[in-house]
């Protein structure tokens, strides 16, 4: 089976949310819940970069490790989904996660966590395919449909890709080498340009 | 038989000939590389996140790429707590059920004599306390170990609602045990003032090695160290637990695993703790749960458990009045037990 996983091209995003809106109106989340964010290193400084992160769905989930009910299962196609009807809204695999995925919305005495929330890769949950259950609870399955991720297929500039990991492998080699190639050129011209000039400015 | 085998031969080469050309994946270019988003998260990691990093999206540590505390928590509990919590757990009651049946029980001689040892508020603060951190101990320990131990048992279905109604229960009633503490803290503090007799009393083992009692108390040393270990992590716990208890007002998950941590071990080292006080006050130590059953102790269990409290209230003439044969009883008690001793 495939491998199913995340990438985000930090050279091509552009921090347009649009990535968030798309997977909130995708799978009507509950309020105060994001399943996915952009994050902005260096903001407005040289070097700026910015990533959109969501479950990266991990081949040795800690989520899954510290439950301690054991909601947590893994799909065919790699995925790291939960069931609601088991969590307890404890909030440990928000503290295991590497990448802040887990989410809770306020529910329940003194704003205590409500059942986790996290990206399914629209991929619903243990609920019937397609389900109004399973839409309820997790969102739009469309994997079952056929479809990808509604976040990177909605990404403007292709930087945020979703799918097969070896395709992702292929596609993120290509844009590595065109990349290579042209800022190579590049900087063979800055440092025409910088001989006898600043010389810091060309790395 | 040589043909056959080369028969055998024949076969499994061409199986595996077939297996393989099905197996065979659309030709890739260059080498394997499981997910391209690694070597960006590694670089992440390892460099640490640049500051100043920002997002839009509100929430606790939204703007971190990686949480550092995450796989130490993990760690932790996984691989730490809950197999040391377990080998505590486990093993303090098989160790006290040793000393049971080798040691035995402590006999008490009924004087028929009574002293009034805890009044009506040191009762009910006691087993206010009692009740409070039973429960929380056992939800706490169902929500620790369920998944190793109901789970394969009853499975996750039925298992879920148990965990959730341990946790709605532990979150709501947590506080509560801060409230009792206080209470239990505040009318037994002064008698728990430690003394040099209490370090001897300990030393001694409570006179479960040297065979004559060391000299208490009130309280003796060991009653002492259950107090101020109840006092220390009774407070490191709930203190950790209100934290637990409003994650969204905490400023950061690294504070939560901590607190996590710090209420883990101080509730194991509690509970364990609390074995060894539970059985000393039944079945350990005759005479001993009158005294928080009914507030009086006998007399007898007095002079054995607690000889200079109990001299001081016969200085103080505190021994409820008996009628004659009573007393006559009581003496040859005393008597008896005085003799059995020496």
């Amino acid at each position: 089976m495939a491998r199913l996983k995340f990438y985000c091209d930090a050279e091509r995003c552009i921090e347009c949310n649009g990535c968030i809106t798309a997977c909130k109106n995708e799978n009507d989340v509950p309020w105060g819940v994001n399943r996915r964010r952009v994050v902005t290193i260096k903001d407005g400084e040289q070097g700026e970069r910015s990533l959109s992160v969501a479950c990266m769905h991990c081949s040795d989930a800690p989520c899954a490790a510290v439950c301690p009910v054991d909601c947590f299962y893994t799909t065919e196609d790699g995925l790291v989904l939960h069931d609601k009807d088991i969590c307890i809204g404890c909030g440990y695999c928000f503290y295991a996660c590497p990448f802040g995925a887990p989410q809770f919305p306020q529910d329940g005495a003194f704003a205590s966590r409500g059942k986790m929330d996290k990206c399914t890769f629209c991929a619903g949950g243990p609920e019937e395919n397609g389900s109004s259950a399973e839409y309820k609870k997790y969102g739009r399955n469309r994997l079952a449909e056929g479809k990808l991720p509604l976040c990177a297929e909605m990404c403007a500039t292709k930087a945020l890709l979703a799918g097969d990991a070896n395709v992702l492998a292929d596609i993120y080699r290509e844009r590595v080498i065109y990349r290579a190639s042209s800022s190579l050129r590049r900087g063979v011209d800055l440092q025409k340009q910088n001989l006898g000039g600043n010389p810091g400015a060309g790395s | 038989m040589n043909a056959y085998g080369l028969l055998w031969g024949l076969l499994l080469a061409l199986l595996s000939t077939a297996a393989q050309a099905q197996n065979d994946t659309p030709p890739q270019s260059g080498i394997w590389i499981p997910n391209p988003g690694a070597d960006l998260w590694k670089a992440v990691r390892q460099r640490g996140q640049p500051e100043p990093s920002t997002t839009q999206v509100q929430g606790l540590d939204s703007n971190q790429l990686i949480n550092v505390a995450g796989e130490k928590f993990r760690d932790w509990r996984r691989e730490r707590f809950i197999r040391y919590a377990a080998y505590l757990l486990a093993g303090v009651p098989v160790v006290i059920l040793l000393f049971h049946m080798l040691h035995g029980a402590m006999k008490l001689e009924p004087s028929g004599r009574k002293l009034l040892r805890f009044d009506l508020y040191d009762r009910v603060a006691h087993w206010l306390l009692a009740t409070v951190f039973l429960f929380l101990a056992f939800t706490g320990l169902l929500l620790l170990f369920g998944r190793f131990v109901i789970v394969p048992w009853l499975g996750l279905d039925a298992f879920s609602p148990i965990a959730s109604a341990s946790k709605e229960g532990h979150n709501l009633f947590g506080p509560l045990f801060l409230v009792a503490l206080l209470w239990v803290f505040l009318r037994f503090v002064a008698r728990n003032l430690p003394a040099w007799r209490d370090i001897v009393w300990l030393l001694k083992g409570g006179g479960a090695f040297g065979g004559k009692h060391p000299s208490a108390g009130f309280f003796n040393g060991g009653e002492k160290l259950w107090f101020w270990s109840l006092a220390v992590f009774g407070l490191l716990l709930s203190l950790s637990g209100l934290l637990l208890d409003f994650p969204s007002y905490a400023p950061s998950r690294e504070l939560l695993v901590l607190a996590l941590v710090v209420h883990g071990a101080a509730a194991v080292i509690l509970v364990a703790f609390s074995f060894g006080h539970i059985y000393m006050g039944t079945a350990g130590v005759e005479g001993t749960l009158e005294g928080m059953r009914d507030g009086t102790v006998d007399a007898n269990w007095a002079r054995q458990h607690h000889d200079q409290w109990y001299a001081e209230m016969v200085r103080e003439g505190r021994l409820e009045a008996l009628s004659e044969a009573q007393e006559n009883r009581a003496e040859t008690t005393t008597g008896q037990l005085e003799e059995g001793r020496t």
